[in-house]
């Protein structure tokens, strides 16, 4: 188009087209009338004149058709001509119009849906300045306090010395922020307010863990370096979400004093609004506290423990830092730092050497969630994709069939001398346009989906960062891929329609007696395949799913309720818990309907646990760590978990009275000989087997996850201790908080949460329920992720079902169309209705079978690449396989019966007398 | 009398020359005066004046303004630009060099 200035005036001209057009029309009018007056003058006829102008002037319509195009928007016409035109005739057939858009919407939306959630989880970054620049010193997630050597080699928590000495010892980094790697939940109450204590999630952060994220207070100010000293003021940031949700951004808030665990803590000011903390997880922390309040306000004293390791790290590095250096330098003084740890000398001194500080991106902060999530996210994008093409294989199957319907007009055009690009043109603008349309209505489905998702994969939680709404990137992602699958299948079907040789074509009429095309076929069978391997995808997934819900956990969950409450944070101390202990037992028994209440420092599938190398006195120390409980004498059946052997926990085990222990069957194979008597015999920690006697044992009660399997297990009585114990459990002598009251009751008790916390708070307005649950909402949330793989497998395999049904009516309608006349002819020669039925039948069958044929192996491979995803299933299994390929044949029959009936109905005179 | 199509790829150089010739004209008036100077030898389809026109107006080689003829009609007058007047130049000496050319090849005995 030459220079700018001759672009502005054509694209002046696109916008006064009218006032142009008219302008031309006035002036051809004006020469055809001085012409003809001319003329008459001349004496002719005034219709001798006229026509005799028109005659030198030439053709009126191709001069004006000349002109526009003068105008340079010949191209723009012709599009508007063809959109027009295309979009005429998708109205014209509203069932493949409808059936094609859906088969995309929901094809591409299932994508974009999946690609909104992977974008969300996976590749999001933590909302602070400068994302790129952040490293974080570690790759996984060590939760959450530890003192010797880890599995590997790799590093991800360190103490709160190493901290200090790295940020001494590595000016490549500007600031080095240390953050806990475990949250705690701590009472939090408003002082000289009404309210009650509220349980919070809680972080303990380096003073310079906002400035190092570089972020601004939504109000007052952010933690400081001089916060976090030892003696300092306590100091306190509140989350954006606490202040606004709990105090209506009440200003005052900033500056006011809280009972943190009954220690007062002045909130100097509140987070910004998007931050959600260093991690995504599902609760994010509500108040943020610096590290060296923690000794105060939670009474731990590996603060200040150079060997225990509890703090993750992430820095901000220097421009221009080159990593690699920089992790050989960390990793040589944390092997110096682990050079004086107790825990690594001996036969572990060789393991320093090793020791690596692996630095990863720290820009999404800590990626625990992430890393749970991310090979399901990859599975379902996976599957997401196979939908996807078989959906794209429907369209396809659709525009050909439709394509091969209109050969005869084409034929008739091209016959007609339309140019074949032109009609290559025309078609390819109705995919294209069914593209966009398609692409449009799956960003729909997708913006619904990723919500749905959502919903699917956090069901329990509404604080989840994560926000389903479809980025900017996932939008460009539908609509290209809309466009891909436009063109890709959309040029096929216009070359072949537009390649016809119209004498042929025209010839042949409507004498058809082939069927659909070997490449209709072909999309079909695998439609039938890849639909095959999503059934059977889907049956693993459910069966999986079934197996982990219906495993014997050994316990009982009916009418009972765990409530989470936590008396160290209310400020409880060794002296008083007896007698809180019996308070608690004494008020529950007091509801109407209860039957038993355990006291217990966790309970049976809760992701927690204390871990233990335990010994039988007088025996070989068998290097095995079992998981210890403390539980009161009503706990095992609060929990339903039966005793097998001796006796469980009872009143005469005092604190004065010896200290016993109960151990589970896991335990006592791996210590006794099948048939020798565990009671009696004595189990302690390898310094001192002989802490306690055990007196009973009961059964394997899931703890934990059902992945773990024969873990032992022993459990001591809560108020009992033996004198050594302080070697066993690394505390301070006699200083064991109870986490959880499981309550049993006699029937479903609806306003139990109520009644929970009235009795909690009168015993002590700082005792805050932490988290209240029945026994089963506890249980099925560790099945929460195998449900939604199950959930959103099930989804995905009827979808493919449901494309690949439609697919194959399509082709088989299409072939009973085709050959109306044959079968006419079959029937006037006598042919039943039945073999007809049977014939077009057969050739449904045939498809889904060799689909079958390819799909078998195919999901035999498929399973082996995700077994890991499942629960104890190596391999397909018969009931899923029979299940997928009965669907996908009861399916196919369906989709073929169709129209073979409607083929059968062929009024054979009918037909003949088309011919 | 004999008459004759115009060479391919002159008409915009007739049309440049006739309105440097006579200032402002409308369709009409440079189809007439094409004719009228070539003593009706060449043979302009008139029609296709009009696509030439536009496409001239595009190029910015002509502006357009609506008159008054003397038959007190409405008409679309044209008026070289600078550009066009440039053009014309351009034009001229590109045609003399052909038609010298041409001249020379049928000359030659």
């Amino acid at each position: 188009m030459g220079e700018p200035r001759e672009l502005w005036r054509r694209v002046r001209m696109l916008f006064h087209r009218r006032r142009f057009q008219a302008d031309l029309e006035e002036e051809m009018r004006l020469h055809l009338e001085l012409r003809t007056e001319e003329h008459a003058e001349n004496g002719l006829s005034a219709e001798t004149a006229r026509r005799m102008a028109y005659q030198k002037f030439g053709n009126p319509t191709v001069i004006r058709e000349k002109s526009y195009m003068a105008w340079g928007w010949g191209w723009l016409e012709n599009l508007v001509q063809d959109v027009r035109f295309a979009l005429r005739q998708l109205w014209k057939t509203p069932g493949f119009t409808a059936t094609a858009i859906l088969t995309l919407a929901l094809g591409i939306g299932a994508n974009a849906g999946i690609f909104t959630l992977v974008n969300a989880v996976l590749l999001k970054d933590l909302p602070v300045v400068d994302p790129q620049s952040l490293v974080r010193l570690g790759d996984s997630d060590q939760c959450c306090v530890d003192r010797g050597p880890e599995n590997g080699d790799n590093y991800s928590i360190f103490s709160t010395d190493t901290w200090q000495r790295f940020q001494k010892n590595n000016p490549e980094f500007e600031e080095l922020a240390a953050m806990q790697a475990g949250l705690n939940t701590l009472a939090v109450r408003r002082e000289r307010s009404q309210e009650p204590a509220h349980s919070i999630n809680a972080e303990f952060v380096s003073g310079n863990y906002f400035h190092t994220f570089g972020l601004r207070p939504a109000a007052g100010r952010l933690l400081q370096e001089n916060d976090d000293v030892q003696g300092a003021p306590a100091t306190a940031v509140m989350s954006y979400a606490l202040w606004k949700l709990d105090y209506a951004r009440d200003p005052s808030v900033v500056g006011s004093t809280f009972r943190i665990n009954t220690y007062p803590v002045t909130i100097v000011g509140v987070a910004p609004e998007r931050f959600y903390g260093d991690r995504m997880q599902s609760t994010p922390p509500a108040i943020y506290l610096p590290i060296e309040s923690m000794p105060v306000i939670r009474g731990k004293d590996y603060v200040h423990d150079p060997d225990a390791r509890w703090l993750y790290l992430i820095g901000r590095v220097r421009p221009g830092t080159a990593l690699a250096p920089l992790q050989q330098k960390l990793s040589v003084q944390l092997r110096q730092i682990f050079a004086s740890n107790k825990f690594f000398s001996g036969v572990h001194h060789s393991l320093i050497d090793r020791v690596q500080v692996p630095l990863t991106p720290g820009g999404a902060g800590v990626q625990s969630m992430q890393d749970s999530y991310r090979s399901n996210l990859h599975l379902l994008q996976w599957i997401a994709g196979l939908v996807l093409l078989i959906a794209c294989a429907n369209v396809a199957n659709l525009l050909l069939v439709r394509g091969m319907e209109r050969k005869m007009e084409m034929s008739l055009r091209t016959a007609l001398g339309a140019a074949r690009t032109r009609i290559v043109r025309q078609l390819l603008t109705e995919s294209l346009l069914l593209a966009v349309i398609g692409g449009f209505s799956a960003l729909a489905v997708s913006y619904g989906g990723a919500e749905l998702l959502l919903k699917l994969a956090f069901p329990s939680s509404q604080d989840v960062p994560i926000h389903a709404t479809p980025s900017p990137t996932v939008l460009g992602f539908a609509i290209a891929l809309s466009l891909v699958t436009g063109v890709l299948f959309g040029v096929a079907p216009a070359w072949i329609s537009a390649s016809a040789q119209p004498a042929d074509a025209l010839r042949t009429g409507s004498r058809t007696t082939g069927g659909a095309s070997v490449l209709q076929r072909a999309l079909v069978i695998m439609q039938a395949a890849l639909s095959l391997v999503l059934l059977v995808g889907a049956g693993m997934f459910a069966q999986s799913l079934s197996k982990l819900e219906h495993f014997d956990m050994k316990l009982d969950s009916t009418n009972r309720y765990i409530v989470h409450f936590d008396p160290q944070s209310a400020g409880y101390t060794a002296e008083q818990l007896p007698a809180l202990y019996r308070t608690i037992d004494d008020r529950f028994h007091q509801i109407p309907g209860m039957v038993k209440v355990g006291l217990s420092t966790y309970t049976p599938m809760e992701m927690y646990g204390d871990n233990a190398s335990v010994r039988i006195l007088g025996k070989a120390d068998p290097d095995r760590s079992s998981s210890y409980v403390w539980v009161n004498s009503e706990y095992f059946d609060s929990v339903g978990t039966r005793v097998v052997m001796g006796r469980g926990f009872g009143p005469q085990d005092t604190a004065t009275a010896p200290a016993v222990a109960v151990v589970n069957q896991s335990l006592m194979k791996a210590y006794f000989k099948p048939g020798e008597n565990p009671i009696g015999a004595h189990l302690g920690s390898p310094d001192s087997p002989g802490d306690f006697e055990i007196v009973g044992v009961v059964q394997d009660t899931t703890y934990g996850s059902v992945y773990w399997k024969d873990h032992s297990m022993f459990f001591t009585c809560l108020g009992q201790q033996p004198l050594s114990a302080t070697t066993l459990t690394n505390k301070q002598p006699n200083v064991v908080f109870a986490r959880a009251i499981t309550l049993d009751t006699t029937h479903p008790i609806n306003n139990l949460e109520a009644l929970a916390r009235q009795a909690l708070s009168s015993i002590n307005p700082n005792l805050s329920v932490v988290k209240f649950q029945t026994f089963s909402a506890q249980i099925g949330e560790q099945f929460t992720e195998a449900r939604m793989l199950s959930r959103l497998m099930t989804l995905f395999g009827a979808l493919a079902l449901l494309l690949a049904a439609v697919g194959l009516y399509g082709v088989t309608a299409y072939t009973v169309e085709r050959r109306t006349s044959e079968i006419g002819v079959r029937m006037a020669l006598g042919a039943e209705r039945g073999s007809v039925v049977a014939m077009v039948l057969r050739g449904a069958m045939l498809h889904t079978t060799m689909g079958l044929a390819i799909g078998v192996p195919v999901a035999f491979y498929g399973v082996a690449l995700v077994k890991s995803q499942l629960y104890e299933m190596k391999t397909v299994s018969a009931g899923a396989l029979a299940v997928a390929i009965g669907t996908l044949l009861a399916t196919a029959s369906v989709a073929g019966l169709i129209p073979a009936r409607r083929a059968a109905s062929v009024d054979p005179a009918r037909a003949l007398r088309e011919e | 009398m004999q008459r004759d199509e115009i060479p391919p790829g002159t008409l915009y150089l007739l049309i440049l020359k006739t309105l440097a010739l006579h200032g402002e004209l409308h369709g009409y008036e440079i189809a007439n005066s094409i004719q009228y100077r070539s003593n009706e030898v060449l043979q302009v389809e008139e029609g296709s004046l009009y696509p030439a026109l536009q496409r001239m107006l595009m190029k910015g080689w002509v502006t357009a303004e609506w008159g008054v003829t003397a038959g007190n009609r409405r008409a679309r007058y044209y008026k070289l630009t600078a550009a066009g007047r440039k053009r014309l130049a351009v034009e001229v000496s590109q045609f003399e060099r052909v038609m010298e050319a041409i001249v020379r090849v049928i000359q030659t005995v």
